[in-house]
């Protein structure tokens, strides 16, 4: 045997056991540290129609985020993620404007969620919904 | 390779790390006829680390509250992927870890190494495992389980007996009359923060004891068994011509380490309820007694103690008395002789009281 192999032989098998101890301590901590997902994700939501007036928005949990329905003065319905597109605040509406305001850094949005003023890049993600029966269907 | 060789090399023109390696390790001698009962101290850290580590990661989805505690320790055990190895190690290591405490003591007892100049690392060991058994008692009300609700109820009871403070004691313990939401947020704070960080205190005092007095020489295979130590003077004691420390002890250290570790992970994978009666799987219920409560094994003997006298005051004296004796031991057994074979009035006293403890122990558990 060349000089010095069996001792690199086993430096490597040592080295394999202590990854393979790492390893067998690692993961299950990983997996108790993971967030979960799946639950309530794919989840619809029922919102009876009642429940949003004209000139009106109505805040609710959809897919482990926030999300609003507004209707608007001309009776129309919209679905919009209430997540701001700046940095992730939760827009609130603002009757009197008939519009979104962003508290965080004054993001303003129609109420079709495109940017009217401040720093948000983006419109509000629009979400899809259906309307059977005097209730709203999201998702 | 090189690359880490220059690394170090780099660290040791700063701040000297060879000699610390060359002193404290390679150069670290122990006597040589130094045995396998010298590594239990590395074992009982090695556990102590792991209470730490998954008491940290319990602390993640646990609730500290009366109504929610037993729920999510049932959702850690069902819901949470791996939660049930969490606790389970957490839980059997609070027993095994006691088992090892017990190995060390009798070890240290056997040698003779509590004696002088050892009174010091004696009872902060003692010290110690006065908080291991507190850390016990009050993590195990944090469940809140039926089990919890009344061992503590049974436990914080026997302050009663003591003359005077005993019922104001027993509410103080509990933060209220009964064992209850009040409890639950003392013990906790005491489980998880006090007790951890006192212990942490005293395992490194133990350590700065240990290290500057130097490892005791085992009494085994030598001519002369006794204690050398004159006292005039500090005086530090070296092993020339011993074993190193590393890499030689520090092998028989990690053998020691992971033959515990078989042990205890066979009671988590193989039989991972063995220190779990049926109640702990109920909720607490302040209202319905359980019909059998009783304590964790190594406290099966204090409890059996309790029930043997008609008065609680004498069983809960007699308590006392031997667990004073116990802590000041090293300040009573004052002879040189350190084999356990000459000290036969030592020798009977130890052995009778561990048996005594096994046998109060057994009746407890039957009883
Ligand atoms: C959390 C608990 C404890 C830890 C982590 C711990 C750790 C250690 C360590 C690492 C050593 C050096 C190696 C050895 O001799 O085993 C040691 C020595 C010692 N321990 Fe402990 N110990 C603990 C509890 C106790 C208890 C409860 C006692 C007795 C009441 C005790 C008494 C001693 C004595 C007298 C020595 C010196 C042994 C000698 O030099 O020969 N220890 N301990
Ligand atoms: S996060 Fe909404 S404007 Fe900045």
């Amino acid at each position: 045997m060349e000089k010095g192999g069996r001792r690199k032989f086993l430096g490597i098998c040592l080295g394999g056991c202590v990854a393979g101890i790492a390893a067998a301590v690692l993961y299950p901590v990983y997996r108790y540290l993971a967030p979960r997902s799946g639950s309530g994700a794919t989840a619809r939501v029922e919102i009876p129609e009642k429940d949003v007036p004209e000139g009106e928005a109505k805040f609710f949990e959809y897919g482990g985020s926030s999300a609003v329905l507004v209707r608007k003065r001309d009776g129309s319905l919209v679905a919009l993620s209430a997540v701001c597109t700046h940095l992730g605040c939760i827009v609130q509406w603002e009757k009197d404007t008939q519009g979104f305001l962003c508290p965080c850094h004054a993001g303003h949005y129609t109420p079709d969620g495109v940017v009217t003023s401040g720093p948000p890049p983006k419109p509000l993600t629009k979400l899809p919904f259906t309307v059977a029966n005097g209730s709203i269907r999201i998702g | 390779m090189i690359l880490l060789k220059r690394l170090i090399d780099w660290i040791d023109v700063r701040v000297g790390v060879r000699e610390v390696v060359e002193k404290e390790l390679t150069g670290y001698l122990l006597p040589r006829n130094i045995n396998t009962w010298f590594s239990m101290g590395s074992v009982l850290l090695v556990i102590f680390g792991i209470q730490v580590l998954s008491g940290i990661l319990l602390l993640i989805y646990y609730v500290p509250d009366a109504d929610k505690a037993f729920k999510s320790v049932t959702s850690i055990m069902n819901d949470v992927p791996f939660g049930w190895l969490i606790r389970m190690c957490h839980a059997v290591g609070s027993n095994t870890m006691v088992v090892v405490l017990l190995l060390h003591m009798l070890s240290v007892l056997f040698m003779g190494s509590y004696k002088r100049p050892r009174e010091l690392n004696w009872l902060t060991g003692f010290i110690l495992f006065t908080m291991v058994q507190g850390i016990s008692l009050t993590g195990y009300l944090l469940p809140w389980s039926q089990l919890s609700f009344w061992a503590t109820t049974v436990a914080t009871n026997s302050a009663n007996a003591i003359p005077v403070v005993g019922p104001a004691l027993v509410e103080f313990l509990r933060g209220s009359k009964l064992v209850g939401p009040a409890t639950l947020g003392r013990f906790f704070a005491l489980h998880v923060a006090l007790i951890p960080a006192g212990m942490i205190a005293l395992i490194g005092a133990h350590l700065f004891f240990l290290k500057r007095t130097g490892v005791s020489t085992p009494p085994f295979g030598l001519q002369n068994t006794t204690n050398q130590w004159q006292g005039d003077s500090y005086h530090h004691e070296d092993h020339p011509g011993g074993i190193p420390f590393f890499p030689n002890y520090a092998m028989e250290d990690l053998r020691s380490i992971f033959i515990y570790l078989a042990c205890f992970l066979a009671v988590v994978f193989f039989d991972p309820y063995l220190f779990f009666p049926k109640d702990a799987f109920i909720p607490a219920n302040s209202l319905v007694t359980p019909a059998h409560i009783k304590p964790e094994w190594y406290f099966l003997a204090n409890y059996q103690v309790l029930k043997i006298f008609p008065n609680e005051l004498i069983g809960l004296t007699l308590q006392g008395a031997a667990m004073t004796f116990l802590a000041l031991l090293p300040f009573v057994d004052r002879g040189k002789e350190c084999h356990p074979l000459k000290r036969p009035l030592f020798l009977l006293c130890a052995i009778g009281g561990l048996l005594l403890w096994i046998g109060l122990t057994i009746w407890g558990h039957y009883s």
